[in-house]
């Protein structure tokens, strides 16, 4: 094995090992998690599995609590950027500096600080535990992430193609329609999938925002369970639940991977 | 018309990112806890001055820093050898890159409770590898003056895979020709690394800096789930000191003093160093 | 049809851009605006298209003002020096897609297309996209594009710069028989004199943002108002001689010929070009071009001598035509 190789061994080792330590813990019954002297053989069970799937509420729920969230913070997301970003190419060069430079900011601003505001809304509005309205605070934290992306995608199409697309007879509504956005979707996916991925990762805010155990999003199921008992950490539950929770987001990453890759280039590239 | 178009995005970040940091500048005002019966009563500075002689906020303020510092610095050094090495061509790069990306896909609070029983005493693999080596039991998980390491170590494993895309994206744009040229100047793989590579890397190794210390300014996830603040409030940062004020103690008004005022340390920090920054002159090849 | 611009002005910052711009295009005209890089013709083209909107004065198409109407409606259609085709559609679908927006039958957008496909000679191509084609194919999409419009006015923005010199000369004669020979009027922005002398049937020059002489292709060579258009107008470029303080003649090359009893030169550059050839002479009166026959051979005694009547005469200074 010459020495690229190996480095490539360690840097897989090093990505994979913690997921891979939660994949055998989950099949490992929880006498042999503490002794390591269990025969190999009476190593293994289901019993998390069937833990988890028979609880209440059932696991699956958390999974699509977080889809729902997630989905509709990227429709949102998605329906408020592309307009905005288009606008905002059209501004005159200072203004859009001077936008770029506060989107910027905003991308940056740690969104963990939100989270008593947000939580104090969603109290006096009485829209606690409703996850598409907080699809409405996620779509927030997302569009500038979603706006520096799509304004450079506006950007990079040549400028005469809206022209020729005005002289053909084309209102703005039309050109966005047939012209624009077909032309920047490959942007879109990229946004939309980071878009989608924030969601499915985000904490704090879903934390203080949701309470019934059948609201819960995914993140917020997991710390649950991790301090749920206060004597004992049911950890073969727990790397149970790591390993169907992850499993949907794993397959997305990996199927998404080249979109993921560069929405991050260009927003890196261009930002 | 244009303006159509931006208002409603525009409005919806005015009010998300805005509003809460109006509302925490009135609260910090106000006693609204317990005691007041959850009901805001102005109390001049007070908030503030116990702010100021807070041991706990300053200790967490330091905490942070260095969880921050460190774990950063780490991520950025680790990042670069990895997409060093992502950056040459070999079969199934891109296979290799999918799967180092899996980390950061996942959510923090999944790992989180993973990590701490990796690192747990006597039960934990890192604890057998120890074992094996011949070091002694290494309790990771409850010295006041090493868990916050664990965290570091947790908290690089999920993010580099971001910062090595960034970095990528920055080898990327480097023209191959810029390394012929430098081979036929007489320049070797090392000395290519220095005066070619870094200095036109800068612009994204600074962008991967500046994000991920606002990032990890707000850890909160990983520190709740994976140690809960303890050993002894060694690992507490300020956002969960923040969440405790709100949640367990329920005094709002403290609570937001306390984010508002690790904001403006933190604004302060960023202002500072890109000062510093413009004034070494590092930044001059950025210049347009 | 008509096209009309009155003292029309546009000013980015303090500089203006263009201004005073009085224009008139009638019915079945080609007014080809010539001039250096920046002198503000692709402006004018985008103020008449809508693209962009005039500080001072109105620009009227068939008599109706058109300042304030927005480009969709203007009814104009536009051949851009990049061609803009759509690149996510395929050919048959770039010349579909205006007539979709703008309400016309499936069926007679099938039979329209169809047609321009035939005129254009473009039907092989019709299901690629525009970056499978070469440049003289997309060039006759766009030119196809553009007569679908059926508009009320043609605009062509230097729509064979990205095309070789060969290329060039095959299109246009197909350009002037398909838009030149309707009814509307064309205006068509160029930097390449010869082409403008080929195509248009009046050519104002431009230069910095004004008309420094509007006329047909025979008055501007033959009565070049200024020394600028002098200049600019005729290949190779007009000899200039300074006579007495304030007076500059120009010469024309091809009005020079070999005289036994003219002024003496010496040959110090000669380029043969087949059919003509170009002799760089050097003379009292200081350096001369000259276009002659491609079967002379010059001398060692070369004498050259032209008539007075061809001589242009210019005042040193403002570079006004003097009578």
């Amino acid at each position: 094995m010459n020495r690229r190789q190996l480095w490539i061994s360690l840097l897989l080792l090093w990505s994979l090992a913690p997921m891979l330590w939660q994949l055998i813990s989950s099949f490992t019954t929880t006498a042999a998690l503490v002794d390591g002297g269990v025969p190999f053989l009476q190593r293994w069970t289901l019993i998390h599995y069937r833990q988890l799937l028979s609880s209440d509420p059932p696991f699956w729920r958390f999974l699509l609590n977080s889809t729902v969230l997630a989905s509709a913070s990227t429709v949102l997301t998605i329906a408020l950027a592309i307009p905005a970003a288009y606008g905002l190419v059209r501004l005159p060069q200072r203004w859009l500096r001077v936008s770029r430079a506060l989107i910027a900011g905003a991308a940056l601003f740690p969104y963990v600080l939100l989270f008593l505001a947000l939580l104090e809304l969603a109290r006096s509005l009485n829209l606690g535990n409703s996850l598409l309205a907080l699809a409405i605070p996620y779509s927030a934290l997302s569009l500038p992430l979603a706006l520096l992306l799509l304004t450079a995608a506006f950007e990079g199409l040549p400028k005469d193609l809206d022209d020729a697309a005005k002289l053909e007879g084309m209102s703005l509504v039309q050109r966005l329609r047939w012209v624009l956005i077909p032309l920047i979707a490959p942007a879109t996916a990229s946004t939309a999938i980071l878009v989608f991925l924030f969601a499915w990762n985000e904490y704090p805010i879903a934390l203080t925002w949701l309470s019934r155990s059948e609201q819960l999003t995914l993140p917020v199921a997991m710390a649950r369970i991790a301090g749920s008992s206060v004597y004992s950490v049911p950890y073969g539950a727990y790397a149970a639940a790591t390993v169907l929770g992850a499993l949907p987001l794993l397959l997305l990453v990996l199927l998404f991977q080249r979109q993921i890759v560069s929405g991050l280039t260009n927003g890196a590239v261009k930002g | 018309m244009t303006w159509l178009l931006l208002t409603p995005a525009l409005l919806l970040m005015a009010l998300i990112f805005g509003w809460p940091m109006l509302r925490y500048a009135w609260l910090s005002f106000h006693a609204n806890s317990v005691l007041t019966g959850l009901v805001p009563v102005a109390n001049g500075g007070a908030n503030w001055m116990r702010l100021l002689a807070d041991d706990r906020f300053w200790q967490d303020v330091l905490q942070t820093s260095r969880f921050a510092l460190v774990s950063v610095t780490a991520e950025l050094f680790l990042a670069l050898l990895i997409a060093l090495l992502l950056d040459q061509r070999w079969r199934g790069r891109g296979a290799v890159r999918a799967l180092t990306l899996l980390p950061w896909a996942l959510p923090t609070t999944m790992m989180a409770l993973g990590w701490r029983w990796i690192f747990n005493t006597p039960y934990g693999p890192l604890e057998a590898v120890a074992g094996f080596v011949g070091l002694g039991p290494l309790n990771l998980m409850a010295s006041p003056q090493w868990t916050w390491l664990a965290t570091v170590v947790a908290d690089v494993w999920k993010t580099t895979p971001f910062i090595t895309l960034i970095l990528l994206a920055g080898l990327q744009t480097i023209p191959a020709d810029l390394y012929a040229a430098f081979r036929l100047e007489g320049g070797r793989s090392i000395q290519a690394l220095r005066d070619i590579t870094l200095p036109l890397l800068l612009p994204y190794i600074l962008l991967s800096l500046l994000f991920r210390l606002a990032q990890a300014f707000g850890v909160f996830d990983l520190i709740q789930v994976l140690t809960g603040g303890g050993p002894a409030g060694s690992t507490e940062s300020l956002a969960l000191y923040a969440y405790f004020n709100a949640m367990r103690f329920l005094d709002f008004g403290y609570s937001a003093t306390v984010m508002l005022g690790g904001f403006l340390l933190l604004s302060l920090s960023i202002l500072l160093g890109a000062l510093a920054l413009r004034l070494s002159g590092a930044l001059r090849p950025l210049q347009p | 049809m008509s096209l009309t611009l009155q003292s029309v002005g546009r000013r980015y910052g303090d500089t203006w851009i263009l201004q005073n711009l009085d224009l008139e295009v009638g019915s079945g005209e080609c007014l080809a605006l010539l001039g250096p890089s920046g002198c503000g013709k692709s402006t004018a083209l985008r103020l008449i298209a809508g693209l962009d909107t005039p500080d001072e004065g109105s620009i009227r198409i068939n008599g109706e003002v058109m300042n304030g109407v927005p480009p969709d409606r203007r009814r104009v259609a536009m051949v851009f020096q990049s061609y803009a085709l759509f690149p996510h559609l395929c050919i048959r679908e770039n010349l579909n897609l205006g007539l979709r927006i703008r309400g016309v039958s499936p069926d007679d957008q099938r039979r329209r297309v169809a047609s321009i496909l035939e005129v254009m000679q473009l039907g092989s191509l019709a299901e690629r996209r525009p970056s499978e084609l070469s440049g003289g194919q997309r060039q006759r999409v766009a030119l196809a594009r553009a007569l679908l419009r059926d508009p009320l006015v043609y605009l062509l923005d230097e729509p064979m710069s990205n095309l070789d010199a060969q290329l060039r000369e095959e299109l246009r004669p197909e350009l002037k028989r398909l838009v030149l020979q309707g009814p509307q009027p064309v205006v068509y922005v160029t930097h390449d004199q010869q082409e403008a002398m080929a195509l248009a049937d009046r050519i104002a020059v431009l230069r910095n943002g004004r008309i420094e002489q509007i006329g047909t292709p025979r008055e501007l060579y033959e009565r070049p108002a200024t020394l600028f258009v002098a200049q600019f107008i005729g290949r190779p470029q007009m000899n200039l001689l300074h006579r007495e303080t304030g007076l500059i003649v120009g010469i024309r090359p091809e009005h020079l010929r070999l005289d036994r009893e003219g002024l003496p030169c010496r040959l110090i550059g000669r380029e043969w070009l087949g059919a003509g050839q170009q002799l760089l002479l050097e003379c009292s009166a200081g350096t001369l071009r000259m276009l002659c026959d491609g079967t002379v051979e010059p001398g060692d005694d070369l004498r050259v001598s032209w008539n007075s009547s061809d001589e242009h005469r210019f005042l040193d200074g403002s570079g006004t035509r003097m009578a």
